[in-house]
């Protein structure tokens, strides 16, 4: 190999993965790594929340249902969003709202993988009768309004119990949105394992006598997860909305304070010109939504082989 | 009236105005739908403006009405509306107050015999149902003393499963035994309304004799009661279960549309009989301008519109724009509508907008379930819960401090009322609620397990509510869960004895304590009014006695000592009793608050040319 190398003169070149290759483009875009990085501190947030209301932390910012001044106080250098009916920290409840939020989209996200990943790789591999009764399924469920969908999920789950757990407050919104929001994942997987399914190496798997699970698992799923991955990072923003929107229409978390169920309260309060708790679930949404977005297209950008330009 | 006219007029120049730029403009076909649009805009007829000069009153209902059959109205909204339609036998004098019941449709007081157990009611002559195709040849009868006992009869009909049996229940001789009956019945069909009644005779047509099986002088405020208003029997016949959407009275208004989740409108009744605006009221009325239209005929509005507005926010706006003739004051714009002495703000009497306030005759409360064996045995944890709440910082934040606070459940509007009652109610006290925790955790016998509160909505304000009341049990150590449902859901709860700690009121019906002491009566436990499920011998006794008692200083004193026991054993933490703010602008006439608000459109009237210059304020405004 030496002897080759120096009579052509050909340097050693290391190949890439597609995921160290992915990973080498998305640190070019400096654009996507800093939504990265406001991603990953929403995520930290969500991670201090919890362990901070785990294990009773005695810290000011975390204790959102502390009375730290009058009621409807607006914005000022000590509360920097103001405070709300009861004189608790609007700022604090945003902070502890992106605990709600991203557990319920992560939640969510890893429950509608669960469903539509296997059953994608399940249809496209195995066609037939098995294919149509997938496909007749996500398609009556594709064709009932989303929300509305989501909404008589949330609404038949709430206060119900399943293998002796109550599903209150956001159990039964992550399980609404997790169970009705596979389908999209479960087509994408579908198709991609349809077209995969005569590669080579599955041929070559099989007529090595490879069982059908262990082809799908083993052979198949890895080659198409780049495309679980980006589809992840695009679902968690919708599933951030979701949560919203159903704490708006009250069928969220009751007890504690989430982005949707902030803007349900300031929804009235805006006529008594009280607009800073609004303002704050509002910028919080947005900056994880926008972020979000942009490094999910990021991610798009450098993983799908399609869609690389450079 | 004058502006009104002025109003058509621009209507109609309007028009001319469009002809002549058909006739000037050679480019038709722009002009040809300038016009159509202009003639569409011009001629369209809503039901907020139609641009006549009749006297239309405006106002908004905050939610869909269930429907407008007497029988079956348990709800404040529907019987708001039908109160326009139907009449009882009795009705409460408008001004006068303390509220008191003089004849509608009964020709004078009820004659009540001796032993107070058999009343004889003359009906009044000459009233006639609104004509409609139920009728004979579509002209409206003459209303018979049998079709009260017809419209009772169904009420006591099982078949027809009104809410309203409660009204009679145990109260008329024989007719229990004709509830029986209808038990037996297979069908709604099959039961025979023809069935006598020992209790109810109609010796003649005008003519009602009322035979009780105990005395029962609260008979009277039922009889005022909307569900036990007269309905004819060919109009049930005629309509069947559609009877909810038509609605024959012989009330000052008729039906004329009724745009589900859009609008109600209603018109005057042409048949309507001599009835005139009272000529007497409280002191102070006269002044008011009350008593100008004293001995005019009723009822002056011509059309009466209800729009369906759920929101707070755009009814609110409708009112300041003029559309709506009054309002209530959404608890967010209270500051922009009353000032801190709780007058009117310089904006709104710029609007020339009255306020007028006035007691609701209710009580709320967060109520105890007595069978609940963590909260219903254990009386330090009911009062260490009753003092927890911190009812004045409620009323600030919920209510803009307008209502009054709660010691008893009997209201300040009524005659029962203890002045005295603050001495031995209980009021927030956290050192005291805690101290009663360590009473209830010693009774208990060790820490006290979660408690749960239910609240009736799920909405922004009842979910403030429960954190609130949730903060205060915290406050003292205790935990409590709560949990939010719709109403239907709560009542399943309340019904089935599921709801351990809950929050609840009650208005009252009529103007006597009475209807608030039986909510503690042992007979009445859940599913029946009693949702605490409270007995206690010595109330029942007490109530027992008290409702078979003629109004007397022996009455009111029983009463009170009944409210005491409550009070002592605490199976309610009583938190406030509403008073009402309302505003309405001052082209609506004759506006005096009323407690029981049904029926009160007729004496209502409109100065169109205030109306008019509303709109030419708001105009200058912009």
């Amino acid at each position: 190999m030496t002897d080759l190398q120096s009579a052509t003169g050909l340097k050693s070149q290391k190949g890439r993965s597609l995921w160290a290759d992915g990973l080498c483009r998305l640190r070019k875009q400096k654009l996507a790594m800093l939504c990265f990085v406001i991603v990953a501190m929403y995520l930290s947030l969500a991670v201090f929340m919890y362990l901070a209301e785990t294990f009773q932390w005695d810290i000011d910012v975390a204790n959102w249902s502390e009375e730290v001044g009058d009621s409807y106080q607006p914005p000022t250098i000590k509360h920097p969003f103001g405070t709300d009916i009861f004189g608790q920290s609007v700022f604090r409840k945003t902070l502890y709202g992106a605990k709600i939020s991203i557990t319920v989209a992560l939640c969510a996200s890893l429950i509608s993988l669960s469903i539509g990943v296997p059953l994608g790789a399940i249809a496209g591999y195995f066609g037939g009768i098995v294919d149509e009764i997938i496909v007749w399924i996500y398609s009556t469920l594709s064709s009932i309004p989303y929300i509305i969908l989501i909404m008589a999920f949330a609404v038949v789950l709430q206060d119900k119990t399943l293998f002796g757990v109550k599903l209150t407050g956001i159990t039964a919104v992550y399980l609404a949105i997790g169970l009705t929001s596979w389908v999209g994942i479960c087509r994408l997987i579908r198709g991609e394992v349809m077209k995969r399914k005569q590669s080579e190496y599955v041929l070559a798997a099989r007529s090595y006598g490879c069982p059908a699970p262990k082809i799908i698992f083993r052979h198949l799923l890895p080659n198409v997860f780049h495309i679980v991955i980006i589809s992840f990072s695009l679902r968690f923003v919708s599933f951030i909305h979701a949560e919203v929107i159903l704490s708006f229409l009250g069928l969220g978390e009751a007890n504690r304070p989430s982005w949707g169920a902030m803007i349900n309260d300031a929804r009235i309060e805006l006529s008594r010109g009280v607009w800073w708790q609004m303002t704050a679930a509002t910028i919080a949404i947005f900056l994880i939504s926008l972020a979000l977005n942009i490094f999910g297209d990021a991610l798009r950008d450098c993983l799908d082989p399609k869609l690389r330009t450079q | 009236m004058v502006n009104d006219n002025k109003l058509a007029r621009y209507d109609i120049d309007a028009i001319r105005h469009c002809r002549f730029d058909w006739m000037i403009n050679k480019h038709g076909i722009i002009t040809l739908l300038l016009f159509a649009s202009m003639i569409i805009s011009s001629c369209g007829k809503s039901p907020q403006d139609n641009g006549t000069q009749e006297m239309v009153l405006y106002s908004a209902l905050p939610s869909k009405i269930r429907g407008l059959d007497p029988g079956d109205i348990g709800d404040v909204l529907s019987a708001t509306v039908a109160g326009q339609i139907f009449e009882c036998l009795y009705q409460y004098h408008y001004l006068k107050r303390p509220y008191e019941l003089i004849p509608q449709l009964a020709e004078d007081m009820p004659e009540v015999s001796a032993d107070c157990l058999t009343y004889t009611i003359k009906v009044k002559k000459g009233v006639y149902f609104t004509d409609d195709p139920a009728f004979e040849n579509g002209k409206g009868r003459e209303l018979r003393a049998e079709d009260f006992i017809f419209a009772w009869k169904r009420i006591a009909d099982v078949k027809y499963l009104s809410k309203n049996w409660w009204i009679f229940d145990g109260r008329i001789v024989g007719f229990d035994e004709f509830r029986e009956y209808t038990k037996s019945c297979e069908k709604a069909a099959d039961v025979d309304y023809s069935r006598p009644v020992e209790g109810l005779q109609t010796p003649d047509d005008y003519t009602l004799v009322i035979k009780l099986t105990r005395p029962w002088p609260q008979i009277i405020y039922l009889l005022a009661h909307q569900p036990t208003a007269p309905v004819a029997r060919e109009v049930v016949d005629y309509y069947g279960k559609d009877i909810v959407s038509h609605p024959i009275g012989t009330g000052p208004f008729i039906l004329k549309t009724w745009h589900r989740g859009s609008y109600i409108e209603m018109v005057r009744n042409p048949g309507f009989r001599q009835q005139f605006y009272p000529t007497e009221g409280e002191p102070g009325d006269a002044e008011a301008g009350l008593l100008a239209d004293s001995g005019k005929r009723l009822p002056f509005c011509d059309r009466i519109v209800w729009t369906f507005i759920e929101e707070d926010q755009p009814r609110w706006l409708q009112f300041l724009l003029g559309k709506l003739d009054s309002s209530a004051i959404p608890k967010d714009n209270f500051a922009q509508a009353v000032d801190m002495s709780q007058k009117l703000t310089p904006g709104m009497k710029e609007r020339n907008i009255h306020l007028k306030t006035f007691r609701d005759p209710d009580t709320f409360w967060i109520g105890f379930n007595m069978e609940d064996p963590i909260v219903g045995k254990n009386k330090p944890l009911r009062k260490a819960l009753s003092y927890a709440i911190d009812r004045s910082k409620s009323n600030e934040l919920f209510s803009n401090n307008r209502n009054d606070l709660a010691y008893g459940f009997i209201p300040p509007l009524m005659k029962a009322y203890d002045p005295n009652v603050r001495d031995i109610g209980i009021s927030y006290d956290p050192q005291k609620a805690r101290q009663f925790v360590r009473q209830a955790e010693r009774v208990h016998g060790g820490k006290l397990p979660q408690l749960k509160l239910s609240m009736p909505g799920t909405d922004t304000l009842s979910r403030q509510m429960g954190q609130f009341y949730q903060r205060g049990f915290e406050e003292i150590g205790l935990d409590v869960e709560v949990e939010y449902m719709d109403w239907p859901t709560f009542q399943d709860k309340l019904k089935t004895k599921g709801a351990q700690i809950f929050s609840l009121g009650w208005i009252a019906d009529y103007p006597d304590a009475e209807n608030f002491l039986q909510l503690f009566y042992s007979k009445n436990v859940s599913p029946g009014s009693n949702n605490f499920n409270y007995a206690s011998d010595e109330f029942d006794k007490l109530y027992e006695k008290v409702i078979t008692m003629p109004d007397s200083p022996e009455r009111i004193a029983l009463y009170r000592k009944a409210e005491r026991l409550i009070i002592e054993d605490c199976p309610a933490a009583f938190l406030f009793h509403r008073v009402a703010y309302v505003l309405h602008h001052d082209w609506v006439l004759n506006y005096k608050p009323h407690a029981f608000q049904y029926g009160l459109s007729k004496y209502r009237r409109i100065d169109l040319e205030k109306r008019g210059a509303y709109k030419e304020l708001l105009k200058k405004s912009r």
